[in-house]
């Protein structure tokens, strides 16, 4: 509650002066910097000192110059140097009186009051009176700092708390990033940010020498910065490459600082993520390969599966047996026996290049050219040759397949062969002997230059076999990587196995293989077609 | 990509309007307080800073910004930072500074939001 009295008085004019320092002591208690608190404290002195001009002085050591914060400018009405702290002077002339004061933090502040004009004198009340007041300044300014410290440290703890959410951020930010400049940018930007660094640089680096470089802000050089003296440098290494991130010059108000230990600590972290996110785009990219190719290999396993015959034919004196087994990587062979319109049957055994799509797809292709040319009568010469075009005007040149199609008569037992580029095909004679039906042309799709395809007769008399195949099975290898047909030669094989029927014939083929091969993994589709007259 | 600080000053509807380019830090931030305390002695109290053009801003940067803030609220005057880079308006956030100072999209929205009051 307003205290009140009579307008004029003296208990009014009383209370007038007690409100306005009251509203002075307000103010100097809320003074943002020192200069407001010398302008607020000055104020307050030529309300209780009238008819007076304050000379407000601080000095941070007691050796240096007084800085002068407050009053009039020149002539300046210095603080006398023997004036010690905490004491207070008259002049001989009572014309002014001054004060020294040391402050909580170790500066003086000087007062010196002068009167404006001649009409009054100080005297020794009027100094004890300035020391009185210069203690509230002690106090004000005590409060200034503690708020100056405060408001630095909320601004510190707020930075730290900004320092952890960006760190957060640009994890995330990056992580989305897939171009590589653009991550550098970004890591740059928020490092150089984060720690006040001025500059900043990202250099990728391969044997060869500077692969590139990334520079914070745009438009500095490497020989610029590099010259700077404080920097901080983080690196690592990824696929076969060394990212190094620098940051330069850290700034403050007052000019440029040594890094510290946070900054290197922060710029780390920054550089982890950077790897982190080129490493997970590189397992993702792996993976999608991955997923690409299993899916390739999933649809080329299945169309090879159709073509492939479900059950072969049953063939009137004559038995015989098949088997394909694919490899995990799906390979191009193909076999099959085929009824002809005429009584025939065209036995057929091929195996593309490659692996994956492009070879399931040319097996396709042959499978469905074949059966057309099959039901036109024309020779297998011809056949073959027409193959050959088609095969090489739909595929490239290094696709290729090697083929062996034979056309059975079941009555007399003529065969009728080519061997385009293909292993040769096994005939176990009735003497014991074993003849090789061998390539009589090149593989159907390698050279589109009308080499002729020469057909070869055989005539397969009662209990003589011919054996067709494809190259995984002599090539099947073991752990030591040894060749199956080294270890064991097929024609071994054949011999020992030459009274089986068919069936057992195939079984006891794969077993042997299987045998040999162990627990390694199967590289190449193992396919064989075993005919029997009986 | 930050470039080399540069900075535009305009007056507008009696606002000045501050626009930056560049990274915000100690050579930014001197020069933005420069030019503000040019204006402010002369009586200007309403501040628009226009940060479009500056994605980057460090604490020291952020401290001139501090500082124009204080003296502008302690003279009665309102300074409002507009055009914020999502991250920049983050910081700014997490500096506290929304406290003391407005936001708004773009400049002619804060020279409303100063004009009228609202």
């Amino acid at each position: 509650m307003k205290a009140s009295a009579p307008t004029g008085s003296h208990a009014h004019q009383l209370l007038n002066q007690i409100e306005s320092l009251q509203d002075g002591f307000r103010k100097l208690s809320k003074a943002a910097t020192l200069k407001d608190l010398a302008d607020q404290f000055a104020s307050i002195l030529n309300r209780i000192f009238p008819n007076t001009q304050t000379h407000v002085f601080h000095r941070v050591d007691p050796g240096e110059h007084w800085q002068k914060h407050n009053g009039p400018g020149q002539p300046l009405p210095v603080p006398p140097d023997d004036l010690t702290d905490s004491s207070g002077y008259l002049d001989k002339t009572s014309r002014s009186i001054c004060t020294v004061q040391r402050l909580v933090d170790k500066s003086q502040i000087g007062l010196v009051l002068t009167q404006r004009s001649g009409t009054r004198k100080y005297s020794d009340a009027d100094v004890v009176s300035l020391r009185l007041f210069v203690q509230l300044f002690d106090n004000a300014y005590q409060s200034l700092l503690y708020r100056r410290k405060e408001k630095e440290l909320v601004f510190a703890l707020n930075h730290r708390v900004l320092q952890l959410n960006s760190l957060i951020d640009t994890g995330i930010e990056v992580s989305k990033l897939y171009q590589r400049i653009a991550l550098h940018q970004l890591a740059l930007e928020r490092a150089a940010s984060l720690t006040n660094a001025s500059k900043g640089l990202v250099r990728v680096t391969s044997k060869n020498g500077v692969k590139e470089e990334t520079f914070f802000p745009v438009g500095e050089r490497t020989r610029k910065v590099e010259n700077l003296s404080h920097r901080i440098t983080s690196s690592f290494r990824f696929g076969g490459k060394t990212y190094t991130f620098k940051l330069f010059e850290k700034e403050s108000r007052h000019g440029i600082l040594p890094f510290e230990e946070t900054d290197q600590l922060l710029l780390d972290a920054l550089a982890r993520q950077v790897h982190a996110s080129l490493e997970n785009r590189y397992l993702h990219q792996q993976e999608l390969e991955k997923q690409k190719i299993e899916r390739e290999i999933s649809v080329a396993a299945s169309i090879q599966q159709r073509i492939l015959p479900e059950a072969l034919p049953v063939i009137d004196g004559y038995d015989i047996a098949g088997i394909n087994i694919p490899s995990k990587l799906v390979g191009g062979d193909y076999f099959d026996c085929i009824s002809l319109p005429d009584g025939r049957y065209a036995l057929v055994m091929a195996d593309v290049a490659g692996k994956g799509m492009p070879a399931a797809l040319l097996v396709s292709s042959l499978h469905a050219y074949l059966s057309a040319y099959l039901e036109t009568h024309m020779s297998l010469a011809e056949l073959a040759g027409r193959l050959n075009k088609v095969i090489c005007r739909t595929s490239t040149p290094e696709k290729f397949i090697t083929a062996f199609i034979a056309l059975l008569t079941p009555g007399t037992g003529d065969i009728e062969a080519v061997n385009a580029g293909h292993n040769p095909v096994y005939w176990m004679k009735n003497d014991g002997t074993i003849q090789e039906l061998k390539a009589s042309g090149v593989p159907f799709g390698m050279l589109d230059l009308d080499l002729p395809y020469k057909n070869e007769q055989i005539r397969l008399g009662k209990g003589e076999r011919v054996l067709l195949y494809t190259d995984g099975i002599p090539e099947a290898t073991n752990q030591r990587s040894e060749l199956y047909e080294s270890a064991s030669p097929l024609v071994d094989f054949l011999m020992r196995h030459k009274l089986a029927p068919a069936e057992l014939f195939i079984k006891d083929l794969i077993d042997d293989i299987k045998s040999f091969t162990g627990d390694a993994p199967q590289s190449d589709d193992i396919t064989a077609l075993y005919l029997v007259r009986k | 990509m930050e470039q080399q600080f540069t900075l535009t000053s305009e007056v507008r509807d009696n606002c000045l309007v501050l626009s930056t380019s560049g990274y915000v830090n100690n050579v930014g931030g001197e020069k933005i307080a420069e030019e503000f305390s040019r204006h402010f002695e002369g009586g200007t109290k309403k501040v628009i800073v226009n940060l479009a053009q500056s994605k980057v801003v460090n604490s020291i940067g952020m401290s001139f910004l501090i500082d124009i803030v204080d003296q502008l609220n302690d003279a009665g005057g309102k300074l409002v930072f507009t055009n914020l880079d999502p991250a920049v308006d983050k910081m700014l956030t997490i500096m506290g500074l929304f406290q003391f100072a407005g936001k708004a999209k773009n400049v002619d929205e804060a020279l409303v939001s100063l004009t009228t009051g609202n």
